[in-house]
């Protein structure tokens, strides 16, 4: 079984962004980065399923991303937790266009024979989750996204996708997409002797071929600074104006 | 005359198969020992070597910590000690009849020495008797185990009697009877030397070597853990099997005797978990004596010791502290997590997201490193960066600690220790968003990689600022920053917040109030592992409260100082569940309630969560301090 | 002439039109209005029997603004089928002359809305919060960076797809009575058969009501040592049950005492969450339980103790005792509810 796994750089999220004197992106200094959460369970998931395999050394996990130099470091973690190889898309400039960036990783996809081709739901930073499902339409194969459970069986995905309180069963045959939702595995933590082993694996360059970008970003900005908490009041009498807060002003009522 | 030379003859031979099994025996170990992994840390320094031989060797010094144990077996290594120099006198009169010392020393010395065989004899087979009553009719727990060889010590103390017995008779009768009793003897001793190798009683003669040999009480830095060279060091993990441990630790397997102080301490062991440190030093012997015979089919990690047992510990150092031959269980115990890690990737899930935080963020806590020096918000505390851009340097660098950054109730003591400096008019900075974890938890977790990540970008920010002295409230801060950061060329003066608070206070530069109606307090005084057994510091906590308080009435708790229980947070053990048994910190907190005193002192934020959580879900209202807060709250 | 019509896709679950529909109706009308064009608010379903149901989603559909609303009927439509609606949304919007294209980012549109886009070629943004349509662009405001950063977007095309983050637009009937009276059912058939799709959802289910995962649900109810014992709890998953959507959680130390199992546990060493809403009960907030729920968006924390630390990360907070205010709370959630 041949899959590939498409993963994304982006920073960690438990800090309080800056804003970059250019206005349309973060300020990265200071920032750590890893693979995108879902990308992380894509890969795993990935791995799994390559280890399931009767002979898993006649599997092959690929993992590709799209960006500068810097999405390398990316890579190899993904290889320190067992991808076989990795391909870099190289494209210096940031990318919005779900549909620019899909060009560019159908072209790569393409001809590459994979049984499977795995995203994960979307990238944490951008947020889109749309890539995966342009990339399939580009490439002609049938998608199935934001999945918390994967099984292959005989040339046939079957998969559970959550729903606002319900969840649906889906079925698709291979060669297939898929996107990758949490719940599915929680990606493994790179052993050092994996870490070793990914510094020898191959990893390739190529040009990234990016279509036309129509979504462009105008600029990036903090949200209004989450009001101080506050107590708003004693005992059971302060119960109506929580439920009118929670319905008026954080609006989750 | 003819039956002499043929009993000296036969004798001879005996003597010789006796002691060339014997060194057939040595030379078997040595080639066993030798399976294991080079380490040259075990001939340096020998003045310290001799001293530890000395003191723990021959004066029997943790044997004592026993108080029936130790006269015990004091009489009967000392006995043995004296005893020798008669078997020596005797093995010689074997081969050559009529041998005596006696025309070699003056009259009065030999006398002495044979007044001494007989005293010592004396008091062996006294000793060797209460001992075997003492197996027989009580079962003392420590000695319990089934892992132990509980058969081996009659048939040893029975054996030991013997020789006494022999050798009392074989001096008090003549002709026949006498030579009976003196071929018993001789027999019965040559016997128990070649007996010693099949048995758990090798103890008896690798001892002395082991303790001479061993690094648990120095040379060097006292538990700080074996540096991997992660470029080239990396065809083992740490240690799978017994031929990745170092030498020494298989020799420890050798001086096990299995005495059970170790696990009669350890705090997991206590508390109902699996870990047993015992275990683990006669795990290792067993499996090396398989590995000998050319069984590979087992491997010490999983067979013999499981993941179960190792992520119990929580590296608190009590049984290496107890045990009378300086054996180093932790050693093992941290060589085969480094291979569940960094081989692996094995480790209880809820350690990834420590892990991968103290990766990414610097902090095992997903805090925004951003805020780690929040806490110092509008109390006039400059950052290094700060008075590094002023061209200035501060007296000390106060290092902050991840706790002491980010968790609520350590922020109180960080508070008040900042509060202290200042009253006491120290020119002092802190790190603030450059300060990272210093990798403790990591490491003893066996994740060297990330440990040697997060050192050498802290030492990386030290030697930016030219920091030479450095004070903390953590003792895990101050153990790595101290102890460890050497082994990657970070070389400072660190000192813990006790230490430094009780010099200021010493030199009185610290202003109390004049409170002549202080109430009586009753405090007792938590040790910390990481102050305590590694650092040797137990008075400067207790001295700080003592002059913080006058009116101060300490009381300790059954276990304290050297032989403090632990939090139960060490270890990297903060970061993972204790599903099993008692919870090792309501232990403690039970035997501190239990003291009478109405306020715990720490001196480790550790320590303080450990002890406030179990103090608080006992709906008891004694307070926990650490010594700081006592002190900040008597400033005048 | 230029585009002026915009399309809204109404999603239904099981032939039910869901609010997600009408939210799309309603933004779809905004547009309309400044366009000048009409809303087609197209509605997937099995045929009914001229239930009462089908009816009520037509009517809802035309009193939320739309001129039409086009009814896509087929037995293969029992469960969402994504690949013959998509083939059938893009057709009409290819071939119609429609300005854009209004989704609600909910689960089933955040599958529909790209697909659809895909198809059509036309650019797409996500999960907006804030759109304004242009002459020949749509400006849109898209939170990335889990909600930390706000992403201000132009989509520079005459055509455009844009998914709406749920609850951005509250369903709204148009003041002016809106085309409730002249709207009209325009029945379309699918684009492609929907019996020979490749994607096959094979059975739609309800999640195991109270059993929601803690890393999926909405809202979450967490308690601490403050409910004094196991049998308290039952106050938490009474308020949870109130909400619908939400799951117990429980702190380290109640864990620890075995008054929930293990799994439940939210913290550094169990569960890291970030649900929508947080309600913490009797929790103190020690940092093992604050690293694990710090991120979530709304957080309302119940303590006895006023200087608990929890307070410092609650938005919300009631001073005074979990277990009186718990079932007080429960009730006027329920209350709450009926209305919504």
């Amino acid at each position: 079984m041949k899959i590939a796994v498409l993963i994304k750089r982006v920073p960690d999220m438990d800090v309080r962004f800056k804003i970059a004197p250019s206005g349309t992106a973060v300020d990265e200094s200071g920032l750590k980065f890893d693979i995108s959460d879902f990308d992380g369970y894509a890969v795993e998931a990935a791995l799994q399923l390559k280890e399931k395999q009767a002979d898993p050394a006649a599997s092959e996990v690929v993992v590709i991303s799209l960006g500068p130099d810097v999405v390398q470091e990316t890579l190899r973690k993904a290889m320190s937790m067992g991808a076989d190889r990795a391909v870099q898309l190289k494209h210096d400039a940031p990318l919005h266009d779900s549909y620019a960036i899909a060009t560019a990783l159908a072209a790569e996809l393409k001809g590459g024979a994979y049984d499977l081709v795995m995203f994960g739901r979307m990238s944490i930073d951008t947020a889109n989750q749309s890539t995966g499902t342009i990339v399939a339409e580009l490439l002609g194969l049938p998608i199935v996204t934001a999945i918390s459970q994967l099984t292959v069986n005989g040339g046939q995905v079957t998969a559970r996708r959550e729903l606002e309180g319900a969840y649906e069963l889906i079925a698709c045959p291979l060669p297939a997409v898929v996107s990758i939702d949490e719940g599915i595995a929680r990606p493994r933590y790179p052993s050092l002797k994996g870490i070793m082993a990914a510094k020898k694996k191959p990893l390739e360059t190529k040009p990234a071929q990016v279509g036309e970008e129509r979504y462009k970003l105008d600029k990036m900005e903090l949200p209004p600074e989450r009001a101080a908490g506050r107590i708003i009041g004693e005992g059971k009498d302060a119960v109506p104006e929580l439920v009118r807060l929670l319905k008026e002003e954080a609006k989750v009522l | 005359m003819g039956s002499w030379s043929a009993s000296s003859v036969l004798f001879t031979i005996v003597v010789v198969a006796a002691f060339g099994f014997f060194s057939y025996n040595v030379q078997r170990l040595v080639g066993e020992l030798q399976l294991g992994r080079h380490d040259d840390s075990r001939w340096n320094d020998l003045p310290r070597r001799f001293w530890n031989f000395l003191q723990i060797g021959i004066f029997q010094k943790k044997i004592f910590r026993d108080g029936v144990a130790g006269p015990m077996h004091a009489a009967i290594f000392w006995g043995f000690c004296v005893l020798t120099l008669g078997t020596i006198e005797m093995i010689l009169g074997g081969i050559a009849p009529g041998f005596s010392f006696a025309p070699y020393v003056p009259a009065p010395v030999y006398a002495f020495y044979e007044m001494n065989q007989n005293l010592w004899g004396a008091l062996v087979l006294a000793a060797v008797s209460f001992a075997l009553f003492r197996r027989i009719t009580k079962r003392v727990k420590r000695l319990q185990g089934k892992e132990t060889h509980a058969d081996d010590p009659l048939l040893i103390l029975s054996w030991i009697g013997a020789l006494m017995i022999t050798m009392f008779a074989s001096h008090a009768t003549t002709g026949i009877v006498h030579d009976l009793f003196w071929w018993s003897h001789a027999l019965l001793v040559l016997g128990f030397l070649n007996y010693l190798p099949y048995s758990k009683h090798l103890h008896v003669v690798v001892s002395l070597p082991n303790v001479f040999l061993s690094n648990t009480s120095g040379p060097g830095v006292i538990g700080a853990m074996r540096p991997m060279d992660l470029e080239s060091d990396i065809a083992v993990f740490g240690a799978k099997d017994v031929t990745d441990l170092s030498w020494k630790s298989l020799l420890d397997g050798f001086a096990c005797t299995e005495c059970g102080r170790c696990t009669s301490v350890c705090p997991a062991n206590l508390t109902g978990k699996l870990l047993n440190p015992r275990k683990i030093v006669i795990n290792v012997r067993e499996r090396l004596e398989a590995e000998a015979k050319g069984d590979h089919s087992k491997t010490l990690l999983d067979d013999f010791i499981t993941e179960e047992e190792l992520w119990s510990c929580t590296t608190c150092r009590a049984c290496v502290q107890e045990c009378p031959v300086s054996i180093d269980q932790l050693s093992v115990i941290l060589e085969l997590r480094r291979n569940l890690v960094l081989g692996e990737s094995r480790f209880p899930e809820e350690v990834m997201p420590a892990f991968e935080s103290m990766e990414q963020r610097g902090s095992p806590w997903a805090f925004d490193p951003g805020d780690r020096g929040k806490w110092a918000a509008g109390l006039d505390i400059p950052t290094m960066a700060e008075m590094a851009g002023r061209n200035q340097r501060p007296e000390v660098l106060y290092w902050v600690g991840c706790m002491g950054s980010f968790d609520d109730r350590a922020k109180k003591t960080t508070v008040a220790f900042a509060k202290i400096l200042k009253a006491a008019n120290v020119n002092f900075a802190i790190l603030g968003q450059e300060e990272k974890c210093n990798g403790d938890a990591a490491r003893r977790m066996g994740n060297e990689y990330l440990y040697q990540m997060l050192a050498k970008e802290n030492i990386e920010t030290l030697e930016r600022y030219g920091v030479k002295t450095v004070v903390t409230a953590c003792p895990h801060c101050f153990h790595q920053i101290g102890n460890e950061y050497p082994q990657f060329g970070g070389n400072y003066d660190v000192v813990h917040h006790s230490t430094y608070i009780e010099s200021l206070m010493a030199a009185g530069r610290v202003p109390l109030r004049d409170d002549l109606h202080e109430p009586v307090r009753t405090f007792t005084y938590h040790d910390s592992c990481y102050l305590g057994r590694y650092n040797d510091v137990y008075s400067a906590p207790r001295e700080t409260l003592k002059r913080a308080l006058p009116m101060l009435n300490l009381v300790e708790m059954p276990r304290s100082k050297d032989r403090g229980l632990c939090c139960g947070a060490g270890g990297g053990r903060m970061f993972m569940e204790e599903k099993v048994g008692k919870r090792i910190n309501a232990e403690r907190a039970e035997e501190a309630l239990a003291t009478g005193a109405d306020a715990i002192a720490v001196a480790c934020p550790f320590c303080m969560t450990m002890m406030a959580d179990s103090v608080k879900s006992r709906d008891s209202h004694v307070d926990v301090y650490d010594v700081a807060e006592v002190v900040a709250g008597r400033l005048a | 002439m230029a585009n002026t019509n915009v399309f809204a896709f109404a999603e239904s679950r099981g032939g039910e039109l869901r609010r997600a529909g009408l939210e799309a109706v309603t933004a779809a009308r905004q547009v309309a209005d400044s366009t000048g064009g009409q809303v087609h608010a197209m509605l997937v379903r099995r045929p009914e029997a001229g239930g009462a149901a089908a009816g009520n989603s037509v009517a809802a559909l035309k009193a939320h603004g739309a001129d039409v609303v086009l009814l896509l009927e087929h037995e293969g439509f029992t469960n969402y089928n994504p690949e013959a609606i998509a083939a059938t949304v893009a057709a009409r919007l290819t071939s119609g002359a429609y300005r854009a294209a209004i989704f609600v980012a909910s689960a089933q549109g955040r599958d529909l809305a790209p697909r659809v886009a895909a198809k059509c070629q036309w650019p797409i943004a996500s999960d907006v919060t804030e759109f304004a349509v242009g002459a020949d662009s749509v400006k849109v405001k898209h939170p990335g960076y889990t909600g930390k950063v706000i992403q201000s977007f132009t989509l520079s095309a005459a055509t455009a797809i844009v998914s709406l983050r749920p609850g951005a637009v509250l369903p709204k009937k148009p003041d002016a009575g809106g085309a409730e009276a002249g709207g009209v059912v325009e029945a379309i058939s699918p684009a492609i058969d929907p019996a020979s799709v490749r994607v096959v959802v094979t059975s739609t289910a309800q999640s195991e009501g109270a059993k929601l995962d803690l890393g999926e649900a909405p809202v979450i109810i967490s308690g601490g040592r403050g409910l004094k014992e196991a049998a308290n709890f039952k106050l938490v998953e009474d308020l949870a049950a109130a909400f619908g959507n939400a799951a117990v959680g429980a702190t380290r130390a109640v864990t620890d005492e075995g008054w929930r199992p293990h799994s439940d546990q939210i913290g550094q060493t169990g569960r890291l969450v970030s649900p929508q809403l947080y309600i913490a009960c009797g929790i103190s907030g020690a940092i093992q339980h604050l690293a694990g729920m710090r991120t979530s968006k709304t957080i309302v924390a119940i303590n006895r103790d006023k200087e608990a630390p929890i307070f410092k990360v609650a938005d919300y907070g009631i001073v005074g005792d979990v277990l009186e205010i718990l079932p007080v709370l429960t009730a006027a959630v329920k209350e709450a509810k009926k209305g919504a």
